[in-house]
């Protein structure tokens, strides 16, 4: 890491310099602001430590020069201002943090950790959306070629919608970036500004550039695709237009019509809430059933009458607000009735019991039966669809009643003939198939054969009221996501479409929150499951350790004050632990003060949140945040060929496997496997038939394994397979089918060579073959080496007496 | 820029739903009172942006809560809402006589209720 520390006061540049050149920083000092800004504009720095006041050019002028040439290194700016509109002036100028002198040198370092953790992404000196360019250095704005006249406020917000364009930015985290304190905006300043720089960039023909989220902010319109964008961004076409539109004629003309495209919802997931109030609104309901009673006994008062018509108007207006509309159309309806009559013919009681009946069925669901309007977790068009393949229509109806809280669609057939009639006609996401049908002579297998061969692939998960072992391997060997065995309940068939039809789509990520304030915990759960994030969340600290390693969670957030262990403490050992040096640390806090702020990011941490939690910020930075790791995880961590996990991560995976089996008792089986003469197969078809026998291998182990299992390639022709609480007995089980599978794989080469491979794998089980990731990996590659010993083709397990193959 | 409300509302699951709601979808700051009482020291002593007050409440109800919040000098600015089941809170004195901002029947749809209030107040 190269960095340029500007300061004149030469002790001071001295002791940083020594600070600095011991964590191993290249350093290089200026003591004037000249030869600064002429140091950086010549040299590529990773990071500039810049003093506020020096000579012959002082730290703002200096970062509004660098910035205007396009420079974007990023400048930690020192400074003895401490003002908050100074630090602010700093921001704007293009620093992008600051530390106040004197300073500790703990809170410099971390600072400067999270700066370079930051990178600097943005190189492209123009920024482009389709036709529309934004050249930064001239700050200039055009639209295929044409300029576009915008006010300085106009620019910088379409700047940061360029500079973040999957970024959503709140009312008032615009109002943060682009006014300053002392303007005192209002949010109504944000709309007004928006509509017309929305304005001024469809009149040049731009359409819509900026979109509405509702309840969230603003975002960059995703690039219409297919335009020929990409190809034109030579400068060249920039051509500066003088006189043109002038802004008078905007008013007259052009009035921005209504935006017709509907805007997505936030969707609130309500069912946390729902659950820990149930409980009052039945008794509530009990409280009608006991009013119905009376009546039917004849002892039904005054007193009873106000207490039922309250009690149905209460439930009338809460229930509704939490989505059961139904629900409260029918408290409505017994409110009016309780209004007017203190006596009921039978007919009429009858019917109301039976309406207060329904109404107490609806509300004790164990699921949260509020309708999509709210509970959706997914947006229509990310609705799975499932096919139920099932002679009893029984279970089809109770699964279609709970499908919609899951965010799955239904379509059920009787038996395969229809099944297949269905499935050639609108293609599912899933196939939920039963084996046996009572009115059709076939049987669920044939169907399962067929659908097998679909590509691209449909999940099939297959259910049965037989447990029987051979059923079972001949689904997975017919290609089968599942198997569940009857009787079982709606929600846990439901469960599993989700999690396969999940595993479908793009993996999520994994968050673990850590505070000691369940209502906080609910207001993250309501905020962030929306988006698809895995959430753990845990109220007491005691647990984290265990819960970190169970979730490998892509993203942590911490209370700073907890009982036990606070968040900083917590936040220390992570950071300690290579494993997790990486992850990205949020802090939650109500406390304002240096001394916290300092802690944390001493600590390590990444960010630091106010409480009290701005929804629409917090999912963006979050967002954002994940993003960026992602982008850099996949590179890091996966191997391009085959898509699964490369050495580096895989032996992470397994090494938190291994403590969770350590601490929770149980069995983990490691497997290598490692395909037959695969030199010679390169060597006899060509490299890219090699390829093509990697990567199908990579996919069979993808889909014979669970999403916990770790599936890496190790190297070359060498694959890795780790199963958590499972035998190597089972191990061996499994991946015998496997490679029974695998041999019946015919691949072909450019010259239509037919040919098979085959693998030879060697297992070993925690933690009676060793106790640590290598020692079991030797274990496993010396029972490897026996099965190739012994003719390849064969598993075999760490014992080399028992042998299989 | 982030509002401060203040919802008065002796139902627990409607404070609850309200509070993260508001949160969840405004950012919006939300305090909480269970009963009239509580609501007027709340109202008085955090000066909220906004309150929203539930009409029907059992002992102090909303309309007494309503007329104290009128009443004393240091709530009387706060914009008030109704929150109420009911069309119109007391047939016998219509809305327009009421000093309120607005009103919002129950049941709301949730994921609208800032949407409305910004719209009320005009946020």
């Amino acid at each position: 890491m190269k960095t340029l520390l500007v300061e004149d006061d030469a002790g001071l540049a001295e002791a940083l310099k020594n600070l600095l050149t011991n964590q191993h920083y290249l350093v290089e000092v200026a003591a004037d602001g000249q030869t600064g800004l002429e140091l950086a504009e010549t040299f590529e720095y990773d990071l500039i430590l810049l003093d506020w006041m020096l000579p012959k050019l002082d730290g703002l002028s200096f970062c509004k020069r660098l910035r205007a040439g396009g420079n974007r290194t990023p400048i930690l700016l020192m400074t003895a201002n401490d003002t908050h509109t100074n630090r602010v002036i700093g921001l704007d100028s293009g620093a992008d943090d600051y530390v106040i002198k004197p300073f500790d040198t703990a809170e410099l370092l971390a600072r400067i950790r999270a700066l370079l953790r930051r990178g600097n992404a943005l190189s492209s000196p123009v920024l482009d959306w389709g036709f529309l360019q934004l050249d930064p250095s001239s700050c200039r704005v055009t639209w295929r070629g044409e300029l576009v006249r915008l006010t300085a406020k106009e620019y910088e917000m379409l700047e940061l919608f360029l500079r973040n364009s999957s970024r959503i930015f709140s009312q008032s985290a615009l109002i943060d970036r682009l006014w300053s304190w002392e303007e005192n905006p209002t949010e109504n300043a944000v709309r007004v500004l928006i509509r017309s720089l929305r304005q001024k960039l469809k009149q040049v023909g731009a359409g819509n550039v900026i979109e509405t989220l509702y309840g969230l902010g603003y975002r960059l319109k995703a690039e219409q695709p297919g335009v020929e964008t990409q190809q034109s961004t030579t400068h060249a076409v920039i051509k500066p237009q003088d006189g043109g539109g002038d802004a008078k004629e905007n008013r007259q003309s052009q009035r921005v019509s209504p935006n017709a495209r509907s805007e997505p919802k936030t969707s609130l997931d309500l069912s946390a809430v729902w659950r820990r109030h149930k409980g009052n609104y039945l008794n509530y309901v009990a409280s009608l059933t006991e009013a119905v009673t009376a009546l039917q006994a004849g002892r039904f008062d005054a007193a009873q009458q106000q207490k039922a018509q309250q009690a149905a108007h209460t439930l009338k207006g809460s229930l509704g607000s939490f989505g059961l509309i139904k629900a409260s159309h029918d408290c409505a309806q017994i409110e009016q009735a309780f209004q007017a009559k203190t006596q009921f013919s039978q007919p009429h009681l009858d019917v109301l019991s039976e309406r207060i009946q329904t109404l107490r069925k609806t509300l004790e669901q164990p699921l949260f039966p509020g309708s999509t309007q709210i509970a959706a977790p997914c947006q229509n068009s990310q609705l799975a669809h499932l096919l139920v393949v099932d002679g009893d229509a029984g279970l089809t109806q109770q699964l279609m009643s709970y499908a919609g809280v899951w965010g799955i669609e239904i379509k059920a057939a009787g038996n395969p003939a229809q099944a297949r009639r269905m499935i050639a006609h609108c293609r599912p996401d899933v196939v939920l198939l039963d084996l046996c049908f009572p009115d059709s002579a076939e049987d669920g297998f044939g169907l399962l054969a067929e659908i097998s061969t679909v590509q691209p692939p449909i999940p099939v998960l297959v259910f049965s009221a037989q447990e029987s072992l051979n059923d079972r391997v001949k689904a997975v060997r017919l290609g089968s996501s599942g198997f569940l065995h009857k009787p079982i309940p709606p929600t846990r068939v439901l469960e599993a479409v989700a999690q396969v039809a999940q595993k479908k789509r793009q993996s999520e990520a994994n968050l673990l929150i850590v505070d000691d304030d369940p209502q906080l915990l609910d207001i993250l759960r309501t905020l962030l499951e929306p988006w698809g994030f895995n959430l753990t969340l845990l109220s007491d600290p005691q647990e984290f350790w265990n819960a970190l390693e169970q979730t490998a969670p892509d993203f942590l957030i911490l209370d700073v004050e907890m009982p036990g262990f606070n968040g900083i403490d917590l936040c220390q050992v992570v950071r300690q632990d290579p494993r997790w040096s990486e992850l990205p640390i949020f802090f939650l806090s109500a406390h304002t003060d240096v001394e916290t702020r300092q802690q944390v990011f001493s600590a390590g941490a990444d960010e630091y949140i106010h409480k009290p939690i701005v929804g629409p910020e917090l999912v963006t930075r979050v967002v954002n945040r994940l993003e960026r790791r992602h982008a850099l995880q996949r590179l890091a961590e996966t191997d391009d060929l085959t898509g699964l996990f490369n050495q580096r991560r895989a032996t992470q995976d397994l090494n938190r496997l291994i403590q969770l089996a350590n601490r929770q008792e149980k069995p983990l089986c490691l497997a290598i496997l490692d395909l037959d003469n695969f030199k010679q197969i390169n060597d006899q078809y060509g490299h890219e038939a090699g390829d093509v026998v990697l990567r199908r291998l990579g996919e069979l182990l993808k889909q014979t394994f669970r999403k916990e299992d770790v599936l890496a390639r190790w190297g070359g022709e060498e694959f890795v397979v780790a199963l958590y609480d499972t035998t190597a007995e089972l191990g061996l089980e499994l991946l015998k089918y496997v490679l029974d599978l695998w041999r019946q794989r015919r691949f072909t080469d450019a010259y239509n060579h037919q040919f098979f491979v085959s693998f030879s794998a060697g297992l070993a089980e925690y933690p009676q073959d060793g106790d640590d990731w290598q020692a079991l990996f030797r274990a496993a590659d010396m029972t490897l080496y026996h099965a190739k010993a012994n003719g390849r083709g064969q598993v075999l397990r760490s014992r080399p007496l028992i042998s299989a193959g | 820029m982030s509002k401060r409300i203040l919802v008065i509302d002796d139902e627990d699951g409607i404070r609850e739903l309200v509070k993260i709601v508001l949160q969840a979808s405004a950012g919006w700051e939300v305090l909480t009172a269970a009963s009239g009482e509580e609501g007027l020291v709340a109202a008085e002593a955090e000066q909220p942006d906004a309150v929203l007050l539930d009409m029907r409440m059992p002992d102090f109800d909303g309309q007494a809560t309503l007329g104290q919040l009128q009443a004393n000098g240091a709530t009387r600015r706060i914009p008030t809402i109704l929150l109420t089941a009911a069309e119109n809170p007391d047939p016998q004195q219509p809305l327009s006589d009421l000093e309120v901002a607005g009103l919002i029947t129950k049941p709301f749809e949730a994921i609208r209720l800032a949407e409305q209030i910004r719209e009320i107040l005009h946020w």
